[in-house]
């Protein structure tokens, strides 16, 4: 057996992957019946149909030729997920500053020609345009500093 | 029922000080982001979300609408100086409008596109003013199986009419609609998909979602790609077109403000769609067809005239259905709904001073952006030399900002995170993440409208196919699958897509 079509084969995958999780979540949803809808009737609908649609990928992609997987970037996906993540940790306790100088330079590090200097300064222009709008003038409840 | 009474209010809403301020910042920096390649007006409409929960419904909607019409006019800024569109629905114009660049009649080009564009935008505002009040006394008339078919066909039509594999993008609707029920059961109060997390005890926070894969997933992608611009740095030539071309291109900006009109109007279409197909008719349609391709001023001004057209009219299914079109209405009504207001008929009479008051808001934003773009586009030109290096970290960094200024939790940035990555996986594998947006917010509607079908009709199913209307919905579903999979058809479709 010969996967013909990449792109379609793992789309599948995919989709079966979201729909087993889906099932797998909803075992314990009561159904109801079509008349009086249980929290578990659409959901379990929707899964299997998703699932379905997945398998049809799935056999199609090994039947019928297609597109190869373009290659995956992996690093600056990784880099730019985890300084996202790194953002959400440490905006709480070190406040708006240092989380927005970590998450600048991580992001910035990443992209094809990396300048310290020029990224320093993007850093410290958009800390002082966020303070400035989203804290002063939107008034929105950020801490600044790390609060001890 | 007066439009003139009607469009009164609305000028008294829009014409507050602040609100003629949010209609400015709109226009401005749809404009802004219009003349900037790599980010679009989903993009920004994503990130300002969560700013626009501080402001009143109305203003947030002048805000938001703004953007996406300004980005319309900005767009073509980029088209026709650099050869690469600066929204995507400017692709077509570079054929023509770099070409007439490369001739020294960039700013002819840029003055029709600006008058074509302001036209089509006048008389676009003026017929979702018409028609939108006849279509939302029909659409009160529907009960839950109506809606529920009407959600279908809307679907439907989104899927068919986005670019791609049917089959990926059927499947990115159902999970869409799947991922849109996370959280608490309404009815029940069931907690659904929480996966043990209490964070999506409330579902899956719409704003980081839509930032995540038009922001972040979008900014990934964009890293990966090599662009290399050509500007034309030359004079501009005179701006203002001069009489024979006004002349000239009166017919192409009448047809392509109609097409786009209509285009704008069906789910799945808006500026995109009905930028190609103006300029697909206007090369069958116009006298001398050999000029197009070699700058044919005619070959701006009916795109350009489309674009904005369309997306000025896909408002009208949103406003007056609840249906959303494209992904940024998908937003538009995201941000309705988290103001307690639920898209659909109802706004209208519920709340005439935001339906008017938007309409107002369009008129007079497209009068602000024909000022800002034909006198400025000096200033616009200059912009293009921001290099994305740049501008990439400042969209992460707002996505984020916004994420967690949402319910001031960490939860949705991780959420947000987590949406970035399968947002990324998703573009790598052809799967449009359009589709998946207008489920997500269209899930618990079509739950509910599902559930109360089938209560009123004890469960039985044929309701569907009894009621005339929600039969004529599912009939022209159904018509429009089996269309598109007609092997004839489908390649046309293809080209018409490519091209």
């Amino acid at each position: 057996m010969r996967i013909r079509a990449p792109k379609d084969f793992w789309s599948g995958v995919m989709f079966c992957g979201f729909a087993a999780t889906a099932l797998s979540a909803a075992r314990g949803y009561s159904l109801g019946s079509a008349g009086r809808m249980g929290p578990g009737y659409f959901p379990l609908l929707l899964a299997s149909l998703l699932g379905a649609l997945g398998a049809v990928l799935i056999g199609r992609s090994i039947l019928i030729g297609g597109e190869p997987v373009a290659r995956f970037h992996v690093l600056p996906l990784a880099v730019i997920a985890t300084a996202i993540s790194l953002f959400g940790v440490l905006i709480e306790p070190l406040g708006l500053v240092v989380s927005l100088a970590v998450l600048t330079v991580m992001s910035a590090w990443v992209g094809a020609q990396f300048r310290l200097a020029e990224t320093l300064a993007l850093a410290a222009a958009l800390i002082l345009f966020c303070v400035g709008v989203f804290v002063y003038v939107l008034g929105l409840p950020l801490n600044l500093w790390p609060s001890l | 029922m007066d439009v003139i009474a009607n469009l009164g209010l609305g000028f008294a809403v829009a014409l507050t000080i602040q609100n003629i301020a949010y209609c400015f910042i709109g226009a401005l920096l749809g404009a802004l982001i219009g003349v900037l390649p790599g980010i679009g007006p989903v993009t920004t409409v994503a990130m300002l979300l969560p700013i626009s929960f501080t402001l009143p419904p109305e203003s947030a909607m002048i805000l938001l609408a703004g953007i996406y019409y300004g980005a319309q006019y900005g767009g073509s800024t980029t088209a026709i100086l650099v050869n690469i569109p600066g929204e995507a629905s400017s692709v077509v114009t570079t054929i023509d409008g770099h070409a007439m660049a490369r001739q020294g009649r960039a700013g002819p080009a840029l003055g029709i596109a600006a008058l074509g564009s302001f036209f089509a935008g006048c008389a676009a505002t003026l017929l979702i003013a018409l028609a939108a009040p006849p279509l939302a006394t029909i659409a009160l008339q529907f009960g839950p199986a109506e809606y529920f078919s009407l959600m279908v066909c809307g679907l439907i039509a989104a899927v068919v009419l986005a670019r791609g594999s049917l089959l990926k993008a059927i499947a990115m609707v159902v999970l869409g609609l799947l991922l849109g029920l996370v959280g608490t059961d309404v009815n029940s109060g069931a907690r659904r998909f929480n996966l043990g997390m209490t964070g999506l005890a409330d579902g899956i926070e719409f704003v980081a979602i839509s930032m995540a894969i038009y922001g972040i997933a979008e900014v990934v992608y964009n890293l990966e790609q090599k662009q290399a611009a050509k500007m034309v740095t030359g004079a501009l030539g005179r701006v203002w077109p001069s009489f024979a071309d006004i002349k000239q291109c009166a017919g192409s900006i009448l047809r392509g403000t109609g097409l786009g009109a209509v285009l704008g109007v069906l789910p799945g279409g808006g500026a995109l769609l009905a930028s190609f197909a103006a300029y697909t008719v206007e090369k069958k349609v116009a006298s001398a067809p050999r000029q197009f391709g070699n700058g044919d001023i005619r070959g701006v001004a009916a795109p350009e005239s489309a674009n904005n057209a369309g997306a000025q009219t896909s408002f009208i299914p949103m406003l007056t259905l609840g249906i959303p079109g494209n992904p940024t209405m998908a937003m538009m009504m995201g941000a309705l709904m988290i103001h307690g207001i639920a898209p659909g008929p109802r706004v209208m009479t519920d709340r005439p001073e935001l339906f008017w008051g938007l309409i107002a808001s369009m008129w007079l934003g497209n009068l602000m952006l024909v000022v800002l773009n034909l006198p400025m586009v000096g200033m616009w030109v200059r912009l293009l030399r921001v290099p994305y290096r740049l501008l990439y970290p400042a969209i992460i960094v707002f996505c984020c900002i916004g994420a967690y200024t949402i319910n001031n939790k960490a939860f949705d940035v991780f959420v947000m995170a987590f949406f970035a990555i399968f947002g990324y996986v998703a573009l790598k594998l052809d799967c449009e993440p359009a589709p998946l947006i207008l489920g997500f917010v269209l899930g618990p509607m079509m739950e509910e409208n599902l559930r109360r079908a089938l209560l009123i009709s004890r469960g039985d199913p044929m309701v569907f196919l009894q009621e005339p209307i929600s039969l004529a919905f599912l009939v022209l579903a159904a018509a429009l699958l089996v269309v598109i999979t007609v092997p004839a058809i489908r390649l046309r479709r293809e080209e018409a897509l490519k091209e």
